[in-house]
């Protein structure tokens, strides 16, 4: 009878897939790479490398790659590979915390090996530093970088009386503290009106950008108790007592409505906060400028690529990537999807020269690349993910519970030296 | 799989009744081999999927680890760390404020929509449907709508409150606020889900005790308290047991609401949020795996006192 059959049918095809199961499971446990054949297996983000750049790798140097974008928590899926010592990728992206990955330098190739350091002089200094681990290990080649600026509105600067053109603005607004003055100045003309894109940890993070040292040194010292920090902490109490932080979510509906209705006429902010301003406030366009940001050049965000130590062909991972990252490409990049390049040479371009119609007209290049090009180098430790959470939580607890100040610097000191205790570090 | 055709189709219809002799063991496996094969999926994939992660975690709870190089046992030193850990405690005490404030305005409400659906009106399929949409939408799609209803600045709240002439509500920026707009989004969600199985129960309860109820002259309110209730007493207690262990595990509102570190003051931080940041962005997964494990004895400790409230009003 035809039921029996299909019953059968169904407990096989049930037999079967347990096979499969084991036999998938039994490859998961081989150490191997995600590379189907001959081609190299490259994981990246939406936006971090150029799909055209990608598919001409292969007709320029000859190397077959198998480009896989990875969404959602990108990191968790790459620790996952790597944990499991299956399916890692021969090339990945790897974001600005590739600190994170130095007490495990290891599991990446030594890009000195190829001889990276011969190009070394056509990518900006600090940005190659910060690829490098500890041990002198290179596992970050650099891709694109975070310069930051100062944003405004010309129109709202206009009605407060400050100046409007970017070289003024400059002048004007040299150090935190003008910027401060500027803030009290813009809330006498406009009550309500707020110099921190969102909260206060913009204006915190800003400061830091700055800042060569971090909160960690190379040997391992928590320096995040000294003058550096505290300075960004007070500029950023100050910035709460004035009552100027709008007290909004980045990058949420809200904040789109506060740089739209000109609650927050200025912030300090890298380059790519350009590919959020526009949607988010598409009828500001034209009334926004770039200026050297107040405290001079920072750096927020950029990646990296890195080469496992999985990969079966390390050199051919290597060309690929230095053609990816040329001088050349990276203005292409620049072009494509907005990566602002970490090659200096790149900003003479002509197709990083044209006038941007959002900032009016500027073109944008003149300040960012400048910035990229003063940032002074600085070190990310691996530990600075499990650092900054505490300075974030307290200076949010001064900002909107009224916490003393002194009490939240203790608090928030006492508890990164707990949490580094009991990482073992200090 | 050969022997299976002979097997006589009584097997196969799943009853496994014996008729006649007893066969002998291997015969006996071979015969019931199609059965444990048909629900051995559930089993494999529980397995490794679910057996599988919760030893390791276990396992993973006595080390540092930071997710890719070697691993370091560390005996009790991160559950040691756990127990003196004042923000571990303070996630603790705040998904319990958050169960409170969601979970008894939550069932009240559900008792209240059940009892409405349970009446005779129109279109009550309808509204049943209706009800239970929320459980079953993208609970991250809702926190960011959520998030602009509660939002600091322009939120739809806030424009509310204002066009009543009433101050606005800083909502995602004060502790408390915080927290209520993460209730409601609970109880937004499981409301109908609630009001389903109470409507379930109600229509266990027999007539004969509403039309007595009416015939003594009580009014809506007084059978609402004195009939449906004390009748409801079994299902009530399943909710709650059930929203126990729902609201202990409050972790995706939160995190699209107020993001990794929860909030101003750490009020958005719930227990399961705190062990996601642990171990995904500050890569501690030993001590990741600790805190899953002191969720675990706190789910347990409120399973208990609710068993032991069934037990006595059981009697």
């Amino acid at each position: 009878m035809t039921p029996l059959i299909t019953r059968r049918g169904f407990l096989k095809g049930g037999a079967a897939g347990v096979a499969g199961a084991a036999l998938l499971g039994a490859a998961g446990c081989g150490a191997e790479s995600a590379s189907a054949g001959s081609a190299l297996s490259v994981w990246y983000w939406t936006g971090s490398i150029s799909d055209t750049l990608l598919g001409n790798v292969q007709k320029k140097v000859g190397v077959k790659l198998e480009p896989q974008k990875i969404g959602g928590d990108f990191k968790s899926k790459f620790m996952t590979s790597l944990a499991g010592r299956s399916y890692v990728p021969d090339i990945t992206g790897i974001n600005s915390d590739v600190a994170t990955y130095f007490p495990d330098a290891d599991q990446f190739v030594d890009l000195r090996k190829f001889g990276a350091d011969k190009v070394k002089d056509q990518y900006l200094d600090w940005k190659w530093q910060q690829g490098v681990a500890n041990d002198g290990r290179m596992i970050g080649f650099p891709m694109d970088t975070g310069p930051t600026a100062l944003y405004y509105r010309t129109d709202i600067f206009k009605k407060a009386g400050l100046p409007t053109d970017p070289a003024e603005v400059e002048a004007h607004l040299g150090t935190w503290d003008d910027y401060l003055a500027a803030g009290k100045k813009l809330q006498a003309a406009i009550a309500g009106t707020c110099i921190a894109s969102a909260t206060v940890n913009d204006i915190f993070d800003q400061v830091m950008a700055q800042s060569s040292k971090q909160y960690m040194d190379r040997q391992n010292h928590f320096i995040g108790d000294q003058a550096h920090v505290r300075n960004a902490w007070d500029i950023s109490v100050k910035v709460i007592k004035s009552n100027l932080t709008a007290k909004t979510v980045s990058l949420t509906a809200d904040w789109n409505a506060v740089m739209t209705n000109g609650k927050v006429p200025c912030f300090v902010g890298a380059v790519w906060m350009k590919n959020f301003l526009g949607p988010a406030a598409p009828k500001t366009k034209g009334m926004w400028r770039v200026c050297r940001a107040p405290g001079g050049a920072g750096n927020s965000g950029g990646s990296f690529l890195g080469v496992t130590k999985y990969c079966k062909r390390p050199e051919d991972a290597y060309n690929a990537i230095r053609y990816l990252e040329s001088t050349k490409n990276q203005a292409f990049s620049y072009q494509d999807i907005n990566l602002f390049p970490s090659t200096p040479a790149s900003y003479k371009d002509p197709i990083m020269r044209k006038p941007d119609p959002f900032y009016g007209g500027q073109v944008t290049v003149d300040i960012f690349g400048s910035a990229a090009e003063q940032v002074k180098p600085f070190y990310f430790s691996p530990y600075d993910d499990a650092i900054t959470p505490a300075y974030a939580t307290e200076l949010g607890n001064v900002e909107s519970l009224g916490k003393d100040p002194d009490q939240a610097w203790n608090d928030c000191i006492g508890q990164i030296k707990r949490t580094l205790q009991h990482t073992g570090v200090i | 799989m050969a022997t299976t055709s002979t097997t006589t189709p009584t097997t196969l219809t799943g009853t496994g009744r014996q008729t006649g002799r007893r066969p002998s063991t291997g015969g006996r496996f071979r015969r019931y081999l199609p059965l444990y094969l048909s629900i051995s999926p559930f089993y494999i994939i529980f397995a490794i999927f679910g057996l599988f992660p919760i030893g390791y975690s276990l396992y993973l709870s006595f080390h540092s680890w930071d997710g890719i190089g070697p691993m370091k046992f560390v005996g009790l030193a991160e559950f040691r760390y756990l127990v003196s850990d004042t923000q571990f405690w303070l996630s603790v005490k705040n998904t319990v404020e958050i169960w409170i404030i969601s979970t008894i305005p939550m069932l009240f409400l559900a008792l209240v929509i059940a009892v409405i659906l349970n009446s005779s009106i129109r279109f009550k399929t309808a509204y049943r449907i209706a009800f239970f949409i929320p459980n079953v939408s993208s609970l991250v799609a809702m926190a960011i709508v959520f998030g602009s209803i509660f939002a600091n600045n322009f939120g739809l709240l806030n424009g509310l409150l204002q066009a009543l002439g009433l101050s606005q509500v800083q909502w995602l920026n004060d502790p408390w606020g915080i927290k209520i707009a993460i209730a409601v989004m609970v109880i937004w969600q499981w409301t109908g889900y609630n009001a389903i199985i109470y409507l379930a129960g109600l229509q266990a309860i027999p007539t004969d005790l509403f039309e007595a109820a009416k015939v003594d002259g009580a009014n809506v309110v007084q059978t609402f308290f004195r009939v449906t209730v004390p009748m409801l007493r079994p299902i009530i207690l399943f909710t709650v047991i059930t929203s126990t262990i729902g609201g202990m595990q409050i972790f995706t509102q939160s995190q699209v609401l107020v993001g990794n570190t929860g909030g101003p003051g750490g009020a958005g931080m719930t227990m399961v949020l705190y062990l996601y940041q642990q171990a995904f962005t500050k890569n501690d997964f030993g001590y990741g795996a600790a805190i899953g494990w002191g969720l675990f004895i706190i789910l347990l400790l409120f399973s208990i006192i609710n068993w032991r409230v069934v037990q006595r009003t059981g009697k």
